[in-house]
């Protein structure tokens, strides 16, 4: 070939596609916690995601740091005279702050037993806790020169992986509980679902954008990096729980823990390659 | 819509009263000598394995028809820079007077933001041990020799080009070098597609340089070899 390839290396490394899977899950315990007021069935769940969602909180934020090259100075991003808001991560920042605060006040709510004040905090919590992968997507679609991470869309994924993954944990919490299970079926199956779906356009547009979307589709679909994206993250991990889940035997205690914990994966394998598919162009320019 | 309209307010080319320092990169000049490279690692002493700038080069044609094409390369000091936007504690900064992008070193918490966000790679993280800087751990890139310029001195690697394929200036003065070659030459800017507005502008370059290489089609499993490689070698 005769050319020299200059290895620059990847910004972001694997600790933040686990990053990303943490919170997405934190996300949609936090959902199910502020559901379990609006659907009866979820309410076994209540607290236990409240505090699943505060205890991923504290993992998500130490990993958050630990990828920090400075990881002291990650007070700086808390510094009002530093924050600079057209940074994602500044958004996130104060995001992730709000929500913690949240979270605890919503906790200490809950260990009262003040329904009216749990009720209106589940929702804030929630609320919050919506914007933590609608702002982890926002990160990665605002740098244009990255292709399939530029596309408006992709906040939209990790929410639709939020609510997936949460259900899914939700689901193995629920264990043997019919009537919660049969509402986190739907949430798991339309989730799964949509992440197909949305996996597909993005990938069918990539795949037209141009020499750089097109180098980053041929990375994505081909070697570790497609068996990760192709085999475990759409076919294992999103279309099969879908296909599953609404075939008659989905109602089947077996088959949802089996689908939660391939929805798990799933979404694990796609924030890896998600994360570090695109950048693997990015090191050879 | 008038032109003033469609201008970013960080933007200061053309704008009157300010410096708008630029780089003209002849490459039909360059012999890929890398003494800018040199130069450059000199005058910050930065470590091995990472690079303020650098040669990557090409071999066009086919034996016996052989030519090295050069392509120096460098941040680009973008009119509307990403990695200033990107930044979330405004480490990375534009200065109004020159167009300079520099970094804050004592605020930049190692987020590496910019680096993603910088569609030529210009940025690296600094290792955590180098010779003579205590400056570690942080996102580092080429500040278009401000210290110097602000001496009245041309950057380093302008200073040392023996080929004169480099020329500095202030682009917003229309009696400067850099302004007469931009504007009596085609130029050329690496992916101008990303409306970062860069200045730092080429002359001759070849297309295939400014795109992405084609070692992007080999396998990742042998390109991950390579890269452990050139990582081991030189200790990062």
């Amino acid at each position: 070939m005769g050319e020299y390839v200059w290895f620059h290396d990847v910004s972001w490394h694997a600790t933040y596609a686990i990053y990303f899977f943490v919170i997405g899950i934190l996300a949609g315990l936090s959902f199910l916690s502020y559901g379990s007021w609006r659907t009866p069935a979820l309410r076994p769940l209540r607290e236990k995601a409240a505090y699943g969602s505060f205890g991923l909180l504290i993992i998500g934020g130490l990993l958050l740091i630990a990828d920090l090259s400075q990881p002291m100075r990650f007070l700086n991003i808390l510094n009002p005279a530093y924050l600079h808001f057209t940074s994602p991560l500044a958004w996130g920042a104060v995001n992730i702050v709000a929500f913690g605060i949240s979270s605890v006040l919503y906790i200490l709510a809950l260990q009262k037993g003040d329904e009216a004040k749990g009720k209106l905090l589940a929702l804030v919590t929630a609320l919050l806790a919506l914007g933590l992968p609608v702002y982890t997507g926002y990160d990665l679609t605002v740098h244009q020169s990255r292709p399939l991470w530029n596309t408006p869309i992709m906040p939209v994924l990790f929410v639709a992986l939020a609510i997936a993954s949460g259900s899914a944990v939700g689901s193995l919490i629920a264990g043997a509980n019919a009537e919660a299970q049969k509402v986190l079926r739907e949430y798991m199956l339309w989730s799964a679902g949509a992440v197909a779906v949305i996996l597909v356009s993005i990938m069918g547009t990539t795949n037209y954008g141009g020499a750089a979307s097109e180098l980053t589709f041929m990375i994505m679909t081909t070697g570790t990096m497609g068996l990760l994206f192709i085999g475990v993250g759409f076919l294992a991990g999103s279309v099969a729980p879908a296909v599953m889940l609404y075939a008659p035997i989905g109602k089947s205690q077996g088959v949802l823990m089996i689908s939660a914990l391939l929805i798990l994966i799933g979404s694990a394998a796609l924030r890896y390659v998600i994360l570090m598919g695109p950048q693997q162009l990015q090191t050879l320019y | 819509m008038s032109e003033e309209l469609r201008v970013s307010p960080i933007e200061t080319r053309g704008l009157a009263g300010k410096r708008r320092f630029a780089m003209v990169v002849d490459t039909r000049r360059c012999i890929g000598c890398m003494a800018c490279q040199v130069a450059c690692k000199a005058e910050y002493d930065t470590p091995l394995g990472v690079n303020r700038t650098w040669v990557p080069y090409k071999v066009a044609g086919k034996y016996p028809n052989v030519k090295k094409h050069f392509l120096p390369r460098l941040c680009n000091h973008c009119d509307d820079p990403p990695c200033v936007r990107n930044c979330p504690v405004e480490a990375t900064f534009k200065v109004e007077d020159g167009g300079f992008v520099l970094q804050r070193y004592e605020r930049c918490i190692g987020c590496r933001s910019c680096m993603a966000a910088c569609p030529y790679n210009a940025r690296f993280m600094l290792p955590s041990h180098r010779t003579y800087t205590p400056i570690t751990n942080v996102v580092d890139k080429c500040t278009f020799c401000f210290h110097r310029v602000t001496q009245n001195l041309v950057p380093a690697c302008v200073q040392t080009c023996i080929g004169r394929a480099r020329v500095f200036g202030d682009i917003n003065d229309p009696n400067s070098e850099v302004s007469y070659l931009v504007a009596n030459n085609p130029t050329q800017v690496l992916r101008p597609e990303e409306g970062t507005k860069p200045h730092v502008f080429y002359i001759g370059a070849d297309r295939n340089h400014t795109e992405f290489g084609r070692d992007a089609y080999r396998k990742i499993e042998v390109m991950e070899l390579e890269r452990a490689a050139f990582k081991n070698h030189f200790k990062i």
